[in-house]
């Protein structure tokens, strides 16, 4: 084994910001995150302080999304101000370890207009089809 | 060189052509006049062995560099093999000579036949085969240790004494070596020395070394000796050997171990041929110091015969022997109990109690270190772990959809048809 | 020729027989007979099951033998065999060594718990509509904090609809598995289970304790699906009367349990007695008793299992019979004469086996008698 462990080798300051955030691995076309924390300031390919969880965006055979989360750590993280980026406060929102993050409640509300929208073209082409056939 | 031997064969083979050729189909006739017509030429003024020698002959000079040896070496050849009498280019039909002058109530008559078109062909591949040199070849059972050489070869079970028959033994020829020998009124002589070891698998061996001016004579010789020399060795649970034991014979060092079932004999050949006589199928040996094959067979069965039953082992130590066996999970299993067991306070404290070191007689087994290979310090190997980091997994992954889908897809290939699905090998 | 097929098709409890004159068919039906029956009634086995008593009757009836407890088994995880070890030992080290492993041999046989089938969680955390068109798949979230166990982690799924709630049980185990695997338990259910012409072959074959083996890693003992399995393995041993085969295994106490707690226990005592194992048949008895407390002469047998628990464990019956063996023995007959009359139901061959095993006992008594005078102790 080579590379470094998922679990964090990356060095650690104990002054300079934290973030918690996605980190993705995985290969083309076949996206996986963990959920780790490393500097603020610092690239995602660079090692990590530690990793938290993980996330797999891809559903699986029976149409669920995994996320795992190691709880336990990320209060300890949270409890010495560390940074969660927007795609991780939203997992934790929808785990119920947040409250709902707004980007949610605002993807949920599009999604919804998207469909309604989709639906009210399929109507007015159904119905343009009936009036030219009869 | 080839077309030159041809043409060579066609003179050789039918010189009466040379002198009949003008009127071959008339001298059938009788009261013919024939002048006769001196035909002297290179071809039938020397003799074949000549003229051989003068196709395949190196000069002096050539012979010092080497040359007429090796791949492309010139032999000579029987020019006469595949040849019948009373056949050749012409087809005819001799009576007397190619048949018979008569045939059930039929009196032959000299007669054409028609033409074989394969006959030359035939024998120019007969031709075609002298040229190559063949050693002896064994096949693959009766073959010893290296080609076609005695060492290691069977030559079967002793010769009877009288009316006891040497049953189910089997003699291995383990060393044949000649020795040169000086004599006051004849020189320098020569003398074959075998060293054979007998025995019929289920404990019953012996070796002998025997000399001779034949060596199929110092064979006979060595294995008759052996059948003479029978030892009887107790083989444990009919597989391996007691305990582990070190023997030595001179400047020769064994260490013997004792095996599982199925290891095999990982030893050096000698001591594997001798364990295959005894009936001992499972061993490690590991020799130090001289490799005199002599002197390891002896050494050898010294060990062998100095070996202690469980039973010895355990009334020697006044102590249970227990076997712990791992596919048993480790179950103490007693297998010899002394008839007085002594108790702790009566063991010395100097004394050896490790059973390995007991029975080594406290001998230790050189371990050398292991060193890792030398392309793990090279920079391209990092490179290629990082590489094979990302196919670490594949292959696994590839055995579980097979077992899962029977091919080497998924769910998602029903989802995203236009994906190309890899066919599995099968 | 017909009739006799008839008779013999009618005896045997597997086939299943259509009269249609002039001919008989038979079809031979073996999933007909055995219906799983599971734990999930209103008694709960576990507080009985766990009782120190009980397990110990149960452990004394496996009548564990060391040789085949540590007998070389395939399935042992060694891709090679290993070169034996020596040791030299004194007795009292001999001693240790065997408690030591006389301690692996109760591992090994520890036996399977019995529980009644578990509830299904249907706990809703909250509410949330506003989260409808989020995702079209669900969000399945897991705790994987160090050192939680697996019963305790949590795992909470939120719905499509905006619902968040805890995972039921066949989730949960799945997602334990994915995140902290157990060796040899599959994420998809095996073949041999899920498979229903599988799973019967391997029970034809008599090949019930790779069953039951692979039963316990695959499932845990209070779903509905290992007692479906175990229940009909357990009944096809009884059945077909192979007891031998679970006798030394961690699994033959559990049969034993589940055959008492199901009141089918007559088969079994008929073997016990006919090999001659009349104390072990006082331990059926006074297992019955204890689980179910219906047994007439129950206190009495109870007290005489506690005798016997004091005796060493016998592999094979006895040769020669001392003066307590004579003693403790016609006490066992005794008891079990009662028990014949007042509980069981197959009473004729109970008594035709009880009387084989009198006449042997008192073979051997007269033997010991004889012996007696002959040494002159009389």
């Amino acid at each position: 084994m080579s590379l470094p462990p998922a679990s964090g080798t990356g060095r650690y300051f104990a002054k300079a910001a934290k973030s918690i955030r996605l980190i993705r691995q995985g290969c083309t076309n076949r996206p996986f995150f963990h959920i780790s924390v490393t500097h603020r300031r610092r690239l995602n390919s660079q090692p990590v302080i530690e990793q938290l969880g993980s996330y797999d965006p891809m559903p699986n055979i029976n149409n669920e999304k995994l996320v795992a989360l190691n709880l336990e750590r990320l209060k300890y993280w949270l409890g010495k101000g560390a940074h969660v980026s927007t795609p991780v406060s939203e997992l934790l929102g929808l785990s119920g370890f947040f409250p709902i993050h707004p980007r949610t409640y605002m993807t949920a509300w599009r999604n919804r207009q998207q469909e309604r929208e989709n639906l009210a073209k399929q109507e007015a082409e159904n119905a343009k089809e009936q009036t030219a056939a009869t | 060189m080839c077309s030159k031997i041809l043409t060579l064969s066609n003179v050789l083979s039918r010189p009466m052509q040379l002198f009949f050729k003008p009127n071959a189909t008339s001298n059938l006739k009788p009261n013919i006049n024939v002048t006769s017509v001196a035909c002297v030429s290179f071809f039938n003024k020397l003799p074949a062995e000549k003229l051989w020698k003068s196709v395949t002959s190196v000069s002096n000079a050539g012979a010092k560099k080497g040359r007429g040896k090796g791949a492309g070496r010139i032999r000579i050849r029987d020019l006469n093999r595949g040849q019948v009498i009373g056949t050749g280019k012409v087809n005819m039909l001799w009576p007397g000579l190619s048949a018979p002058v008569i045939r059930g109530r039929e009196l032959l008559k000299q007669q054409k036949l028609p033409d074989d078109p394969e006959r030359m062909e035939k024998l120019i591949k007969i031709r075609d085969s002298m040229t190559k040199f063949r050693r002896l070849k064994l096949s693959s059972i009766e073959r010893g240790w290296s080609g076609s050489r005695m060492p290691g070869r069977s030559i079967g079970p002793p010769d009877p004494i009288g009316e006891d028959e040497f049953i189910g033994f089997d003699t291995k020829v383990l060393q044949l070596r000649s020795l040169l020998i000086m004599k006051g009124n004849l020189g320098r002589t020569r003398n074959y020395q075998a060293m054979v070891v007998t025995g019929n698998g289920q404990g019953l061996a012996g070796f002998g070394l025997g000399k001779a001016k034949e060596a199929p004579a110092a064979l006979r010789k060595a294995k008759n000796r052996a059948g003479q020399k029978l030892m009887h060795f107790e083989i444990y649970n009919g597989h391996t050997i007691f305990h582990d034991f070190f023997t030595a014979f001179g400047k020769t060092k064994i260490f013997v171990q004792k095996k599982n079932e199925g290891y095999g004999l990982k030893c050096h050949r000698a001591i594997r041929e001798i364990c295959q006589a005894i009936g001992i199928k499972d061993i490690r040996a590991k020799l130090e110091g001289s490799n005199n094959l002599q002197h390891i067979v002896k050494a050898f069965f010294i060990g062998l015969l100095q070996q202690r039953t469980h039973k010895q082992l355990a009334e020697e130590k006044k102590l249970h022997l227990v076997e712990y066996r791992a596919e048993n999970e480790y179950y103490p299993k007693v297998v010899a109990s002394p008839t007085e067991v002594r108790t702790k306070d009566q063991i010395p404290r100097d004394e050896t109690l490790h059973f390995v070191q007991y029975v080594m007689n406290d001998k230790v087994i050189l371990r050398k270190k292991k060193f890792p290979p030398f392309y793990e310090k090279m920079p391209h190997y990092k490179i290629y772990l990082k590489k094979y980091e990302k196919y670490r997994n594949h292959e696994k992954i590839r055995q579980m959809l097979k077992v899962e889908y029977g091919d080497v897809k998924s769910f998602l290939n029903e989802r995203f048809p236009e994906e190309k699905v890899e066919q599995s090998e099968t | 020729m017909s009739l006799l097929l008839q008779k013999i098709a009618t005896k045997h409890v597997k086939t299943l027989i259509i009269k249609y004159e002039p001919c008989v068919l038979v079809i031979s039906n073996r999933k007909l007979n055995i219906v799983p029956s599971f734990y999930d009634g209103e008694q709960d086995p576990a507080p009985k099951f766990f009782t120190p008593n009980v397990q110990n009757l149960l452990k004394r009836l496996t009548r564990p033998d060391f040789t085949k407890v540590f007998r070389k088994r395939n399935n042992q995880g060694l891709h090679a065999l290993k070169t034996p070890k020596y040791k030299f030992l004194t007795k009292e080290e001999l001693e240790l060594e065997i408690a030591k492993a006389n301690e692996k041999a109760d591992v090994l046989l520890q036996i399977p718990p019995v529980l009644k089938i578990h509830k299904p969680i249907d706990e809703v955390l909250s509410r949330d509509p506003a989260l409808i068109g989020y995702d079209t798949s669900k969000y399945l979230f897991t705790d994987i904090t160090f050192g939680i166990a697996n019963e305790e982690r949590i795992i909470i799924e939120r719905d499509t609809d905006g619902t968040l709630r805890s995972c039921d049980h066949d989730i949960r185990k799945k997602l334990n598995q994915v995140y902290f695997p157990i060796t040899g338990r599959k994420i998809r259910e095996p073949h041999m289970f899920s498979d229903e012409e599988k799973f019967h072959n391997l029970l034809d074959r008599g090949e019930y304790e790779f069953v039951l083996d692979r039963a316990c890693i695959q499932y845990e003992p209070d779903e509905p699906i290992f007692q479906k399995i175990t229940s009909i393995t357990y009944q096809h041993v009884d059945n077909n009367k192979c007891y031998n085969t679970l006798r030394s295994t961690r699994h033959f106490g559990s049969m034993t349990f589940y055959l008492t707690w199901h009141q089918s226990i007559d088969n079994l005592m008929l073997e016990i007695i006919q090999s001659g194992f009349i104390r072990e048949a006082v331990l059926l008895a006074a297992l019955r008793h204890d689980v179910h407390n219906d047994v007439r002469e129950g206190t009495a047998a109870q007290s005489l299992a506690q005798e016997i628990f004091t005796t060493p464990l016998l592999l094979s019956k006895l040769e020669r019979l001392t003066e307590e063996d004579i003693q403790l023995d016609s006490k066992c007959i005794q008891c079990i004469e009662k028990y014949i009359v007042s509980n069981s139901t197959i009473k004729s061959q109970h008594e035709l086996a009880l009387q084989g095993f009198k006449e042997d006992f008192q073979h051997l008594s007269e033997l010991r008698k004889g012996l007696e005078k002959a040494h002159g102790n009389v």
